[in-house]
């Protein structure tokens, strides 16, 4: 899978006063860790910018290209900064994101076209965001549509089935789950996909935000996920990513994860026998399973119950 | 052709049974249930929704009047109020002690001592004390509600998240029950249950109030976060199991197409039998979600309401 680094956001402090007092030491430092952790992009995240976009960008680009090579992920909502971005990037970008507003895609597609971009495609229309797997999947159709119509390769298009918190929007995660799934089996040609992981944990309490992360990435990949934006810095989540990448069974926690991936990749429902429930460790993933599978209530002490 | 087979559900879950009153009081018992409400053929009912009327501790000076008219010379004290709620068929009373509310009063806790024994010398009905929503008020008054009425099981709310160690301490000193209320949300609604039991609180002491809209201003999201609380008790889930209160005359007098007498369109009909039908709808549509307990104000949707329990619990 493709890991692309999510830490470059406006939301964290730090990224914030570095981009306004252009602190490129800051920007280099955050780019580099999450390359050396494991990310193979990087998204930078600048928010809307409406009065400087472009330059914020630009400045992005320039100062992380200046200290890695890794391919970059272009994350808002203003199209001037899009542009300016990608006109800098050295390798193929990625635009984050459009929806299938008219108006974005009117936006995005042509610049994903003349710029020879990736683009993700959030399953999210100017009327709102539907629960069913069925409806994100309509949704995607009329990007791919879309996409088909700008002249942008069907190839360039990331599938991102927006992952919803699980306080508070506990339906969605199967459906995004189902509609992954379906996005390959479906659509044709099948369609690569991509997710931001950390939003299913969005609102939950600190202690379970990374066993929320990771458990739900291992389902996602099971149901054929391509690429996530994600933490790199989190030591465990990328254990998990390495136990399902080289099949490492060679202890419990990664024979679970091994047989929650197994299970989502055949379609067969998960078996929580094979857990060892007095293992803290084993009994806290199958109790996260339950929950992101929406057979629990979710609640912030769940992991105590 | 072999005769059809109706298809049952098989809950493996069970509502919580809750116990007000006692020692002395009239006993009443909520909850119980091993099926969703009112159907009979996938489990059984032991004890049915029961009604709630409303009291205040002061005169509302801002009800309209034909709910006024109501209740007549009766709401000057809430012990001639709560009299006259049993004879209007209440099976529990439900104190509001409105004037504990900075703004409407701002009395304390021997204001809070005196309505709550009034009214508990009044009648013999199981009582629900409810304080002002304001956390600092309501720890005053509900603290001070629970030892006046030590030993006779009334319910106390709110208890919510901000305050919730102090009311399940009172509860657990006092022998009370409490009603933990939440805003329409359901992760909140379990996660407060959890916080209860963590501390020390039996899960057969808790009533949950999940907090609802009246018809027509949200009431279908309250009814969702009911059904999916009470689907998951039955499910199996303990901590959701707690039988649910609505809180229903609240919300509904609140809102013009029961306030208002002037300045609605003619089509809307008689003000008052619209107030009583907005009353009424939204409890019964809360009684379809899983309410335990609706707490009611006008005597005739009292009336109404506890005519349809009675339909819906005969057994076909």
């Amino acid at each position: 899978m493709i890991i692309i680094g999510e830490c470059i956001h406006v939301i964290s402090r730090g990224v914030r006063e570095a981009i306004e007092k252009r602190d490129k030491g800051f920007i280099r430092d955050m780019a580099l860790g999450q390359v050396e952790s494991g990310a193979q992009m990087l998204d930078l995240n600048i928010g809307p910018q409406r009065k400087t976009g472009p330059e914020v960008m630009g400045w992005m680009v320039d100062t992380i290209q200046e200290v890695t090579d890794a391919p970059l992920s272009l994350d808002t909502t203003n199209a001037a900064a899009i542009e300016a971005g990608l006109k800098l990037c050295r390798r193929k970008a990625m635009i984050n994101s459009t929806t299938a507003a008219p108006e974005r895609l009117a936006q995005a597609m042509p610049l994903a076209a003349r710029y020879d971009a990736n683009i993700i495609a959030l399953t999210m229309r100017e009327t709102g965001l539907p629960v069913s797997a069925d409806a994100r999947i309509e949704i995607a159709a009329d990007e791919l549509a879309s996409a088909a119509e700008y002249g942008v390769p069907l190839d360039n298009i990331y599938f991102d089935p927006l992952v919803m918190t699980v306080n508070g929007c506990q339906e969605h995660a199967p459906e995004v789950i189902k509609a992954t799934r379906a996005s390959k089996e479906v659509l044709d040609p099948s369609l690569k996909t991509i997710c931001g992981l950390s939003n299913i944990s969005n609102g939950a309490l600190r202690q379970a935000r990374p066993i929320l992360n990771r458990v739900f990435l291992v389902m996602m990949l099971g149901a054929g996920l391509d690429s996530a934006i994600l933490d790199p810095f989190d030591g465990e989540l990328m254990e998990a990513i390495r136990i399902i990448g080289n099949r490492d069974d060679s202890t419990p926690l990664g024979r679970l994860y091994l047989a929650l991936y197994d299970s989502y990749a055949s379609e067969e429902e998960f078996d929580p026998h094979i857990a060892d429930m007095s293992d803290p460790e084993q009994s806290d993933v199958i109790k996260t399973i339950r929950v992101l599978e929406n057979k629990t209530i979710y609640a912030h002490s769940y992991l105590g119950l | 052709m072999p005769p059809l087979e109706i298809p049952r559900e098989k809950w493996i879950g069970r509502v919580n049974e809750v116990t007000l009153g006692g020692n002395g009081r009239r006993e009443i018992k909520i909850g119980g249930e091993s099926t969703l409400p009112f159907l009979h053929f996938d489990g059984s009912i032991p004890n049915r929704p029961v009604v709630a009327i409303e009291v205040q501790d002061r005169e509302p000076l801002d009800w309209p009047p034909h709910l006024v008219s109501a209740w007549g010379e009766a709401l000057r004290h809430p012990q001639t109020w709560a009299k006259k709620a049993v004879e209007f068929g209440a099976d529990i009373i439900v104190l509001r002690l409105r004037s504990a509310h900075p703004e409407e009063g701002d009395t304390g806790a021997s204001e809070a001592r005196e309505s709550v024994d009034r009214v508990l010398s009044a009648v013999d009905l199981p009582i629900i004390v409810l304080g002002p929503e304001v956390t600092e008020k309501d720890n005053e008054v509900l603290v001070a509600a629970a030892e006046v009425a030590r030993g006779q099981r009334i319910g106390l709310g709110n208890c919510v998240e901000k305050n919730y160690r102090t009311i399940a301490a009172s509860c657990m000193a006092n022998g009370h029950i409490a009603i933990a209320s939440t805003p329409i949300e359901i992760n909140i609604a379990k996660q407060l249950n959890i916080l209860l039991c963590d501390i020390g609180l039996k899960p057969d002491t808790i009533i949950m109030d999940p907090t609802t809209g009246a018809l027509g201003y949200g009431i279908e999201y309250t009814c969702s976060v009911m059904e999916r609380l009470r689907l998951a008790a039955l499910g199996g889930e303990s901590m959701t199991a707690m039988p649910m209160l609505s809180d229903v005359g609240n919300e509904v007098w609140r809102q013009k197409e029961a306030r208002f007498t002037e300045g609605v369109p003619p089509s809307w009909g008689d003000h008052l039998e619209r107030s009583i039908i907005w009353e009424e709808m939204t409890a019964t549509t809360l009684l379809g979600a899983g309410a335990d307990i609706v707490v009611l104000r006008h005597p005739r949707s009292v009336e109404i309401v506890k005519g349809t329990i009675e339909k819906l619990m005969v057994r076909v």
